[in-house]
């Protein structure tokens, strides 16, 4: 090139550039909205009053405790845990405080929406009165016997009108659960003989042997129990409580363990029976205690001493003799010890034997509602605020349920907060059923996968926004109810889901028992002060309804379950069976579900998809774990795209490469994958459940989504994972003592 | 003679140099908030007359400078105690306002001093310091139709300008989340 030339280039490119970037204005790309300071029309309270907390309630499928959110001039800015409301002492956890996005998500729904075409994913606007005309002419003409409301967990007070909605049309009502929980509640049920979730007294504990359930990060009540398990390790003076995790894969919680013993999975079964075992033969707990073991198991104390003695069962287990019983010592020596298990131990096939046999340990070690034991939670205090357990459904009764709408038994499906197309396996149906229903109709809030397939959309009011009576389950080992009230005024033009039904049920010429949504709720919590105990003595209604919405909640510590032991047996003994031959498929994938975003069902929510996981750090997408060995073996780093394939299908994921992951186990986090779903969650990740067999559970009918094989190869492309940790490999600094990990004594 | 293309060169690549310079610092310059023309409000408020004429002080309206972050707007219903009995007749923007409060709709202005959004701005701390309003906004008071007008830079390089000169911290959490 000549010097002229160069000069000519130079002067060009470089102006251009400048001139390009300089185009437009600061501020340009963003919402016309951003920059917007709202007058207000009246004196926002905390103007008035100074810095105002309102208390209400988390959604059911968080626990359903008690919150309070800070509002500043009429907007909800921050959620935080309820400092009054038992068990979890002020605290929250980051799903909770999510909520403020949820309120003012910009892809949230405002006004009733009718599709072009059904599964077009075009909807026009259309009026309030005529969607709820439209409904109500539709639930007439097809009767509610042929109709199907899914929904979500629901409050306790949504239960209550949702009860009321059956009771004038006739509906059929199918609650959309994780499996996992499914199981568990089954095998609670047939254990103890209570329907309520059970909660480990840990902060009274000294040992806690926990099967595979992340309770740290997730599970059934993690604001609860990771305020419980600071005072297990660290509230009791010179006693430091012991933590041994037994699972398959090393998650956040099994981190936290003095000892990880990574197991097979889906054997967790298989180690309580030989925990069992132990403690059988050594005479290290009175025989009397045995019984109702054994009957829910169906086996007798010689079957138990000879089938499953430690020898016998460790091949099936990846334990070794040895380590099976030093955890059954450790089960005695450290009194008072409690038993939990859960997450993929409730998800293989025999999920149901799994929970049995691990929590089944409690009546073991008389740790059943004991101090430092499991304690179980009394049904709620009044009969309307329960939600029937023959409404949540397995994989297999969906599938049943799906079957009829393709029938054409079942022509009418309403559904709330539940995504049915997203969480089920393809095999269910789920997808052509709701193509082959007659009408379908959503009441969710945000455009998700199963509402694209709706005709009408009927969008709920944000859950900040609502009012409701709400019963946490798990409890904090005593009658507790929880109180939600709208912190600030609807943000936009939706109406909540119990309003909604209480309409319909006008409009189909019937009286509803409560008008709206907020009489039900405080009628239902004016029956708490009949029943002449708890937390709020009131000597007249309103006084009664104000202390109940300040403090938050109404709670009886006299109110406890006794529960009963089983006199049946529940479930046999089985080993967990995997989809895939070994010889093609020689690794398991493993999924979990993400601290933040569950099972998929919080992706929308920008600062859920920022938090990292907290082994990998990773964020916003889905990857494989994958252990060094097997990564050393196919020669991957963390980076690498693999192409992830199993008899259900297959996927490409970058591999993050993790020494704790467990050779011949292949871990993916549930949570991605949407193909709607808003601006945040869609078109990003994998879905697993594209991945998987749909196997099940064969005593619960549950959906088994840690029973499916893989194999992985190399397809040689790269991407960037965006994780939070440094890329920078970690190196010991000579001049520090190297920090030795040694196991604790046991 | 034997230097001089080297010279002629090297001072012609500095000027070829300079023009994209020279634009950077334009655009800066015509860009800076304080060039910006004054934004148009759904109602065009004259400061001037509440605060001139009627001698109104800032915190009458922007209640909450003193005490919060925020400044914070009044709500309709303190602008309604006095323009209640002022005639709306022929003053198209009372008319407005009188609507907004009538019909419960907020009225939304565009934001005239915007920061971004990873930085935090306490009014009060600065006000219980000792600053006047009129540090940072000028002599808002003085402003009349069709509305405020930013008149200092309020860009990063200010801030930190003006918290060396006042011996305020200056490290990054003091502004930034």
């Amino acid at each position: 090139m000549r010097r002229r030339d160069f000069l000519k280039v130079a002067a060009t490119s470089a102006t251009g550039a400048v001139l390009f970037a300089g185009c437009g204005r600061i501020g340009d790309g963003v919402p016309e909205s951003e920059f917007k300071l709202a007058q207000p029309v009246f004196h926002p309270n905390d103007w008035l009053y100074r810095d105002a907390w309102f208390a209400t309630a988390a959604p059911p499928e968080q626990g359903g405790y008690g919150l309070i959110v800070r509002v500043f001039e009429g907007r909800a800015k921050k959620v935080d845990g309820n400092p009054d409301f038992p068990g979890i002492y002020g605290k929250s956890d980051a799903r909770a405080q999510a909520l403020v996005q949820e309120l003012y998500h910009p892809d949230r729904l405002s006004g009733a929406r009718r599709a072009t075409s059904r599964g077009s994913e075009q909807f026009e606007a259309f009026p309030w009165d005529s969607a709820l005309q439209e409904v109500t002419q539709i639930l007439r003409e097809e009767g509610g016997e042929r109709a199907v409301l899914i929904t979500g967990r629901l409050s306790a007070s949504q239960a209550a009108i949702v009860a009321a909605f059956q009771k004038v049309t006739g509906i059929r009502h199918a609650v959309l659960e994780p499996d996992e929980f499914v199981v568990l509640r089954t095998a609670i049920r047939q254990l103890f003989g209570v329907s309520t979730l059970p909660i480990p007294d840990l902060a009274n504990a000294h040992f806690l042997l926990n099967f595979s359930a992340d309770f740290l990060h997730g599970w059934i009540a993690p604001v609860a129990l990771a305020h419980a398990y600071g005072e297990f390790r660290q509230g009791k003076r010179g006693q430091r409580g012991l933590y041994y995790h037994v699972g398959p894969r090393l998650s956040g919680t099994a981190a936290n363990a003095d000892r990880w013993f990574p197991i097979i999975p889906g054997s967790e079964g298989l180690v309580a029976l030989a925990i069992a075992q132990v403690l059988s033969t050594e005479g290290k707990v009175p025989q009397d205690r045995f019984g109702p073991y054994l009957t829910a198991l169906g086996l007798d104390a010689p079957r138990l001493a000879s089938e499953y003695t430690p020898e016998r069962v460790a091949p099936a287990t990846g334990l070794s003799a040895e380590q099976i019983r030093e955890i059954a010592h450790a089960l005695v020596e450290h009194q008072p010890a409690v038993v939990i298990a859960g997450t993929s131990a409730a998800a293989a096939t025999n999920g149901l034997f799994n929970l049995v046999a691990t929590f089944g340990l409690n009546w073991l070690l008389g740790s059943v509602n004991q101090p430092g034991g499991l304690l179980l939670n009394p049904d709620p205090p009044l009969p309307d605020l329960r939600v029937p357990d023959d409404a949540i459904l397995p994989l297999r009764g969906w599938t049943e349920l799906f079957e009829q709408i393709r029938a054409g038994t079942i022509s009418t499906v309403l559904v709330y907060r539940a995504n049915p197309v997203y969480a089920l396996p393809s095999a269910s149906g789920v997808r052509e059923a709701l193509q082959a229903a007659k009408h379908v109709v959503s009441f969710s809030p945000f455009l998700d996968e199963t509402t694209t397939l709706a005709d009408l959309v009927l969008p709920d009011q944000a859950w900040l926004e609502q009012w409701g009576l709400s019963v946490p389950d798990p409890g904090p080992g005593f009658a507790a109810v929880a109180i939600q009230q709208p912190v600030v005024k609807p943000f936009l033009d939706a109406r909540a889901f119990g309003d909604v039904l209480l309409d319909l049920i006008r409009l189909l010429g019937q009286e509803p028992p409560w008008s709206t949504q907020e009489e039900a709720t405080k009628a239902l919590a004016l029956q708490l002060r009949s029943l002449g105990r708890g937390s709020i003595p009131a000597t007249n209604d309103k006084e009664f309804l104000v202390t109940l919405q300040a403090r938050g909640g109404w709670w009886d510590e006299q109110s406890r379950a006794t529960g009963s032991a089983p006199s049946a047996a529940a479930v046999q003994p089985r080993e967990p069976a995997f989809a895939g031959e070994q010889n093609q498929f020689p690794l398991v994938l493993h999924p979990y579900p993400l601290p933040t975003l569950g099972y998929g069902e919080l992706a929308h929510l920008p600062w859920l998809q920022g938090l990292p996981e907290p082994i990998s750090t990773n964020v916003w997408q889905t990857w494989i774990e994958v252990s060094q060995a097997t990564a050393d073996e196919l020669g991957l780093h963390t980076g690498d795209v693999v192409r992830v394939l199993t008899p259900q299908g297959d996927v490409e994921l970058p591999v993050y490469v993790n020494p704790a992951t467990q050779p011949g186990v292949i871990a993916i986090p549930f949570g991605q994958g949407h193909t709607a779903y808003t601006r945040y969650a869609e078109g990003r990740g994998v879905n697993p459940v594209t991945l998987l067999a749909p196997e099940t559970d064969a005593d619960a009918g549950t959906f088994a989504w840690a029973a499916t094989r893989c194999r992985i190869e190399k397809t040689g492309r790269r991407a960037r994972l965006a994780r939070f940790e440094g890329m920078v490999p970690a190196f010991q600094l000579e001049e520090f003592p190297i920090v030795r990990v040694t196991a604790p004594k046991a | 003679m034997r230097y001089l293309r080297l010279i002629l060169f090297v001072l012609i690549v500095l000027v070829v140099m300079a023009v994209p310079l020279a634009l950077v610092l334009a655009r800066s310059y015509f860009l800076a908030p304080t060039a910006q023309p004054v934004k148009a409000q759904p109602i065009q408020f004259p400061h001037s007359v509440h605060v001139q004429a009627v001698g109104l002080d800032c915190t009458y309206c922007h209640q909450n400078a003193m005490t919060s972050a925020q400044a914070t707007l009044p709500p309709l219903e303190l602008c309604m105690q006095c323009h209640k009995i002022i005639p709306t007749q022929g003053r198209p923007d009372l008319e407005k306002l009188v609507a907004a409060f009538q019909q419960g709709q907020p009225i939304l202005w565009n934001k005239v001093h915007q920061l971004p959004d990873h930085t935090h701005f306490v009014h009060s701390v600065h006000l219980s310091f000792g600053f006047q309003c009129s540090t940072c906004h000028g002599d808002v008071g003085a402003m009349g139709k069709p509305g405020v007008k930013q008149v200092r830079d309020l860009r990063m390089g200010d801030c930190i300008t003006c918290h060396q000169q006042n011996g305020a911290r200056t490290d990054c959490s003091v502004c930034h989340y």
